[in-house]
């Protein structure tokens, strides 16, 4: 079973930042990030996600020209091993198209979002979207997901079955889960550890209830007891 | 476009030399020769969103490639055509290095634009090889000892080898690769965080594309049989560039669209200098105005056999 670790903190702690930092969007100043044992600070987002740490984004994180089913394919990118010239003379690319293609609708019904496949992402419901680039983030099995404020802007219904998909995927796919969330509700009842940031610093390290416990980090640094 | 109608398309063509006078004859292989530049642009403009306005230096690398290897070294045109495009293909990955370093939009544009007319006046200096501004007679291309000395035989050579850049283009854009064009043009760090690595698509999507556009070089090399640094001017600049906006951005079927409208378009005007222009400048607002997606798109919507699978009109 893996865990669920929830990062909080103000506006401006450096949640967005460390996350960059654990993607490869941006470059450490220093330190050391280890991933699965491996030092990965410095190498670039492509080879991060190849490692299997795979992300969302905060806002629009999808290719809104190309349908759901498409950008589970772009997810699926590096399986499709389809090489450039072996494409150009081959027969076997279209092989491992045709697979990526029923891999890539596989993983959006489990998800119940088949009968969207079809759709552009850019037309789809902001519910349908963040669900879409999970499906796209996770259609390589990766071991470690890194969720970037998926809650934000989702009505309640979709914020509740957001809140199922994320235990579910710890319990039952051991798929370890790297949170930011303001949505302290959906923090507490998900995630089995909280990092507390506050201007680029942790300041608390604990289970959720023993953080909510802790008045003055949520007073100080969220505002709300 | 689907696959029959691919096929059936240069099927339907082989005959039409007979019903063209020999000047109609210089006009298709014209119109044929600008498709590969077509497709070439849409590439790098269309499917992976840069706005780089270097296509013109493809063209010119290539025509000269060719020219230069039949007059200097004597080799037979058929010889000069991968040349044409290995050159071609370099001027691509070279003018994609400031795409790679992060430059983007105008300033993007305004590089490769200065990349193009540095080339125009390599051809005017390197006057031992180009001619200079006088330009060079190209000699008759032959193929397999066979002179291509008509324009109804260069037709078949063309039609030979744009039948081969569109099936070859085709299956590049229908692939994973095509799609990792479209995923970079839609959210670049997004397609990275899949797994894609960006600069090294980026620079394939360039050199593929100045590969394609320098054959269409070596076509037009031996089409006009004179090759002077004006044809590689700003003015073929947008006239290349119409070619994509008016076929339609990120569209094969669009590239072979606009190479004939493009072409053919100003022999209405023939009796008229200057006009072509005009009918260029017209052509690109009016299609901005009523068609954004360009031709290929209305074709799109009359049947569904034109829908490309990456390609929404």
């Amino acid at each position: 079973m893996a865990e669920i670790c929830a990062l909080i903190g103000p506006n401006g702690a450096g949640k967005t930042t460390l996350f960059n930092a654990v993607s490869g969007n941006v470059v450490a100043d220093g330190g050391s990030i280890r991933f699965r044992g491996e030092e990965i600070a410095g190498l670039t987002p492509h080879e991060i996600s190849a490692r299997g740490a795979r992300r969302t984004f905060q806002n629009g994180g999808l290719f809104p020209e190309l349908t759901a089913l498409e950008n589970v394919l772009v997810g699926l990118h590096a399986q499709v091993g389809s090489g450039f010239f072996g494409l150009l003379f081959g027969r076997r690319s279209a092989a491992a198209e045709a697979s990526a293609t029923m891999r890539a609708r596989e993983l959006l019904s489990t998800m119940g979002l088949a009968h969207i496949a079809e759709q552009k992402a850019g037309a789809l419901s902001g519910g349908q979207q963040r669900m879409v680039e999970i499906v796209r983030a996770l259609a390589t099995n990766p071991p470690l997901l890194l969720l970037d404020e998926p809650a934000v802007g989702l009505a309640p219904a979709a914020r509740q079955q957001l809140t199922s998909v994320i235990r579910n995927l710890a319990r039952t796919r051991n798929i370890g889960i790297l949170l930011i969330e303001h949505a302290i509700e959906l923090v507490m009842s998900v995630a089995d550890r909280v990092i507390v940031l506050n201007d680029g610093r942790k300041v608390a390290d604990a289970p959720p209830e023993q953080v909510r416990a802790d008045r003055a980090v949520l007073e100080a640094y969220l505002g709300h007891a | 476009m689907s696959r029959r109608l691919f096929w059936l398309l240069p099927l339907a063509l082989l005959p039409v030399p007979l019903l063209l006078n020999p000047y109609q004859q210089y006009v298709l292989n014209t119109a044929l020769l600008y498709v590969p530049v077509g497709i070439g642009f849409n590439l790098v403009v269309g499917n992976l969103g840069l706005l780089a306005f270097s296509n013109v230096a493809y063209f010119g690398l290539g025509a000269y490639t060719s020219g230069v290897m039949m007059v200097q070294l004597g080799m037979p045109w058929w010889l000069t055509v991968i040349p044409a495009a290995l050159v071609g293909g370099i001027g691509g990955a070279i003018a994609s290095i400031p795409a790679l370093r992060g430059v983007r939009l105008f300033y993007l544009a305004i590089m490769t634009l200065a990349f193009g007319e540095l080339m125009r006046w390599t051809y005017i200096r390197w006057e031992a090889l180009t001619g200079g501004s006088m330009g060079m007679a190209v000699p008759t291309a032959t193929l397999f000892g066979w002179a291509l000395d008509t324009d109804r035989r260069r037709f078949y050579a063309f039609l030979a080898l744009v039948v081969l850049l569109v099936a070859i283009t085709d299956r590049l854009l229908r692939s994973r690769f095509g799609r990792a064009f479209l995923a970079i043009k839609d959210n670049e760090i997004a397609a990275a965080a899949m797994g894609i690595p960006t600069d090294r698509y980026i620079v394939l999507a360039f050199a593929w594309g100045g590969a394609v556009v320098g054959v269409g070089g070596a076509m037009f090399a031996i089409s006009v049989g004179h090759l002077t640094p004006v044809s590689f001017d700003l003015t073929e600049l947008i006239r290349q560039f119409a070619i994509i906006m008016v076929g339609g951005l990120a569209s094969l079927t669009g590239a072979i669209i606009g190479a004939v409208i493009v072409t053919v378009a100003p022999q209405v005007f023939i009796s008229f200098p200057g006009f072509d222009e005009l009918v260029f400048g017209l052509l690109i607002v009016l299609v901005i105005l009523f068609l954004p997606r360009g031709l290929a798109s209305l074709l799109a919507r009359v049947h569904p056999a034109f829908v490309e699978r990456y390609y929404r009109g």
